[in-house]
């Protein structure tokens, strides 16, 4: 178990490494970023200027060194743009797309579960046929058309819903979030079922196969020739079987939201880090770049660390084992 | 639950938490870009500027059409050809109470080059040698060199109290802390890329604004900003995108806002030996660069037909330019002509230039910089075609074109120009006179061009502080630069507004603010 832990903290910090040397090359390759931020009028000496202040003028090398000096120091830097430590500016925008990952992935995961077994129980029902034609639908039509979609419903034309922001924001816990209030929630209602649909799709899909196939085993078969009822079956065996690839999925699913659920975060104004992102690969402000990427990468290495725990639960035949 | 029970249930629960509605005192506005921090001497960022204007005021202010007015000046006037004095405006009050002196001014110019950021406000204070305070309300300011645009220069010297302190920095800003200035509003909550709260400065000394409360809300997203204004979330947006254009004009439930704005497309040909992209006659590469021939140049010009550039591609959000400033501003010359299109004189002007068969170039422009740039571009290199050219049109996003721009690797540019001081020395001067970094000249001039006879009439301008003589000498640099095709300014872009309505009334600005104490309601 602990070389195990071990293993994968040392996966975690050589990609970090590689994937900052990456933007560090990237920026480097597309130019100054002092030539996209500066003022039109600046003069020449003012550039020059800055170019030296921010260090852009020496080899690329010698840039990385320092940035990794102070990444030893525990600094990661201080945005251009902002003049705020980058780990601060992620984090006062990391709330705001926690509560919308939480509810979408949830939405995804307590509807599309239990929609895909449903189907895949009785695959043959009309009920089934419908939601494997809206699964399609939730896989298929870009979820930017569908925030608009959803705006133009329920905001604009019903008026029930705010069409955008997060509204009030609470506290729970120490920290901030709009599952605090009633309005809160109103706010993240619209932009967390966006984010779902497509991980909805998804969960059914999974679901449904693994039901399919789960029930023409012949541990099911004997399970029913003792005469146990179907729900037992379905939910003390079969589940237990099908949950390995749904988990693994959830877990990926969890990560890329977090890390780039920015098309619903620009389509509904929410205030969370993929907007900043997006803004900062722009303006070309390497420090945030790098960070952001530090922390989507640790993030990964967490989520896959504990779907492998899972695992194990699941399936005791799993074992976690280091050097494999 | 059946469908009926839901629908219901989503209604109540709808009703329970929608957001109360706007009161007559308040006024939320939805705007495509907000500052990058609360302090006023960080970054010379247009939203930053527009923003903080709510909070702090300039020393000097502009009005709708760009010319100078009073702030917290109330007159200012050239002592000697390198000494400006200012009158401070006396009785004015900073949100914590203290009264504005002369001190504070000083303290605001001196604290900008220890703090400004990458996109540096020392732009504005270039000229500045010393700042004296004679009496609490009268501030002489010693120039390097002469000086005449000073005034202008300090639209954009926001004032702080002397009590900030040289180590406050942009989080006490962004905090609250240290947000103190003597504008209309005072500073209540702001977060990076959200929401900015105002509430109004009941004593504030050009008389308390309207609403009372202010919010605006940082909506990047065009279709996102209008949906927030459909919905009702926002009473006013900004930068409304031409394809709603057309729609909301013919919507009763909306009121639109339009203006001229400061930006102008710019067609910008390399006139240096030897070209970074090679123009190929016939198929085949040559050194020769075409575009020095002012003939050349000319013919680019007379192939533009800018009427259907404005009404087909801008669908009507534009204006026909002829030099590189809207009218009105300080320096835009009367005498230039309107530009024309004429298809058989652009052929015919290539033939003699020795080009009877065209020539194939690289043409390439910003297609995220501002509405319209992307289309633009395309139909210039259509119409060019037209005249017998062979045009490889490639439109970037500024990230990538910038830099390369810098590069100087662009045969052919084009990219939008934006006379924010309302005057010509900051156009020109950046991009039209010769290159020249001792005197801080021509640092956007990246087609090469040099011209002694402009250069001359403009430095001759720059060093007049009479201001009738100043203006006279930059109509003349206009006229010639434009005549000489330095470059070919193609269309002026304007802004659209739109609030509910008949809810609001305000002036649009020719910088494309939106100042909410400039914002009445309707009844």
């Amino acid at each position: 178990m602990l070389g195990y832990l071990a293993q994968r903290i040392a996966q975690a910090v050589v990609v970090i490494f590689a994937m900052s040397i990456i933007v560090f090359v990237g920026v480097f390759a597309i130019g100054n970023p002092i030539d996209v931020m500066i003022d039109p009028a600046a003069t020449e000496q003012m550039r020059d200027e800055l170019i030296r202040r921010y260090g852009l003028d020496l080899p690329l090398w010698q840039q990385y060194f320092l940035f990794l000096q102070n990444v030893a120091r525990g600094d990661l830097g201080t945005s251009m743009i902002y003049n705020v430590p980058v780990v601060g500016l992620i984090f006062s925008r990391l709330p705001a797309t926690l509560d919308l990952v939480l509810v979408s992935v949830s939405i995804a995961g307590l509807i599309g579960i239990p929609a895909g077994i449903w189907a895949g129980y009785k695959p043959d029902s009309k009920s089934a046929k419908i939601i494997m034609a809206l699964s399609v639908l939730g896989f298929s039509v870009p979820t930017f058309w569908i925030g608009m979609l959803l705006i133009m419903a329920f905001a604009v034309h019903l008026g029930w819903l705010p069409s955008g922001g997060r509204g009030e924001v609470g506290t729970i816990l120490g920290i901030p979030t709009s599952l605090a209030t009633l309005n809160g929630w109103s706010h993240v209602i619209l932009p967390a079922l966006n984010l779902s649909l497509f991980k909805m799709g998804l969960m059914i899909r999974l679901a449904r196969a693994g039901m399919v196939e789960a029930m023409r085993t012949d541990y099911v078969k004997f399970a029913r020739a003792q005469g146990l009822p179907d729900r037992q079956i379905v939910t003390s065996h079969v589940m237990r079987n099908i949950m390995i690839p749904i988990v693994t999925v959830f877990g990926l699913e969890l990560g890329s939201t977090l890390a780039f659920a920015v098309v619903t975060e620009s389509v509904f104004n929410w205030p969370g880090v993929g907007k900043l992102i997006i803004d900062s690969i722009l303006q070309l402000d390497r420090p945030v770049m790098v960070a952001y990427l530090v922390m989507v990468v640790t993030l990964f290495v967490l989520i896959n660390l504990v779907v492998d725990l899972i695992y194990a639960r699941l399936d005791p035949r799993v074992r976690l084992k280091g050097g494999a | 639950m059946n469908v009926r029970a839901l629908k219901s249930a989503v209604a109540a629960l709808a009703l329970l938490v929608a957001a109360p509605a706007a009161f007559a005192q308040d006024l939320t506005i939805g705007v495509r870009a907000g500052p990058d921090s609360i302090d006023p001497h960080w970054s010379t960022l247009g939203s930053q500027a527009e923003t903080l204007r709510h909070i702090f005021d300039t020393l000097v202010d502009v009005d709708e059409k760009l010319q100078l007015k009073p702030g917290l000046a109330t007159s200012w006037t050239p002592i000697d050809d390198t000494t400006w004095e200012f009158k401070i405006r006396e009785g004015v009050k900073f949100h914590d109470g203290s009264p504005l002196t002369a001190k504070d001014v000083k303290f605001s110019i001196e604290r900008i080059p220890v703090v400004t950021g990458p996109m540096p406000m020392t732009l504005y204070t270039k000229y500045v040698e010393t700042a004296e305070v004679v009496d609490d309300y009268t501030l002489r300011i010693k120039t390097k060199g002469v000086a005449p645009s000073l005034p202008n220069d300090f639209t954009r010297l926001f004032v702080v109290s002397a009590n900030t302190g040289m180590e406050a920095r942009n989080e006490q800003f962004n905090s609250g802390e240290k947000a103190i200035g003597t504008g209309p509003y005072k500073f209540v909550s702001w977060q990076p890329k959200g929401d900015l709260v105002l509430v109004r400065n009941d004593d504030y000394w050009g008389g308390a604004p309207h609403w009372k409360n202010v919010v605006r809300k940082e909506i990047a997203d065009d279709a996102a900003r209008v949906a927030a204004l459909r919905s009702g979330q926002v009473d006013l947006i900004n930068y409304v995108p031409a394809s709603d254009y057309v729609g909301f004009k013919n919507d009763k439930a909306l009121d639109t806002f339009i203006s001229d704005s400061v930006y102008i497309l710019n067609v910008q040909p390399t006139v240096k030996d030897v070209l970074p992209q090679k123009v190929k006659i016939d198929g085949k590469e040559t050194d020769v660069n075409p575009f020095k021939d002012l003939r050349v140049r000319q013919a680019l010009d007379y192939a533009i037909n800018r009427d259907v550039l404005v009404n087909v591609v801008l669908e009507g959000l534009g204006t026909p330019a002829n030099q590189l400033m809207p009218e009105g501003f300080f320096g835009y010359s009367t005498e230039l002509p309107k530009r024309e299109y004429d298809l058989a004189k652009a052929k015919e002007l290539l033939a003699e230039a020795g080009y009877p068969k065209g020539f194939e170039f690289d043409f390439t422009c910003t297609n995220n910089r501002v509405p319209g740039d992307a289309v633009v571009c395309e139909a210039l290199a259509q119409m060019w075609s037209r005249a017998g050219l062979k045009v490889n049109a490639q439109a970037l996003n500024g990230t990538v074109y910038f830099p390369a721009a810098a590069r100087e690797e662009f045969s052919v540019a084009m990219s939008a120009w934006g006379t924010l001081t309302g005057e010509a020395a900051y156009t020109y001067g950046a991009l039209v006179h010769t290159r020249d970094k001792d005197k801080g000249f021509g640092n956007f001039n990246r087609t090469g061009y040099s011209n002694p006879e402009f250069d001359a009439v403009f430095a001759k301008g720059a060093a007049t502080l009479n201001n009738d003589e100043r203006r006279k000498l930059y109509e003349q640099g206009s006229f010639i630069a434009m005549e000489d095709r330095a470059l070919i300014p193609t269309v002026i872009l304007q802004t659209v507004w739109a609030a509910k309505a008949g809810e609001l009334k305000f002036t649009p600005r020719v910088d494309q603010e939106t100042r909410a104490y400039a914002i009445q309601p309707a009844k």
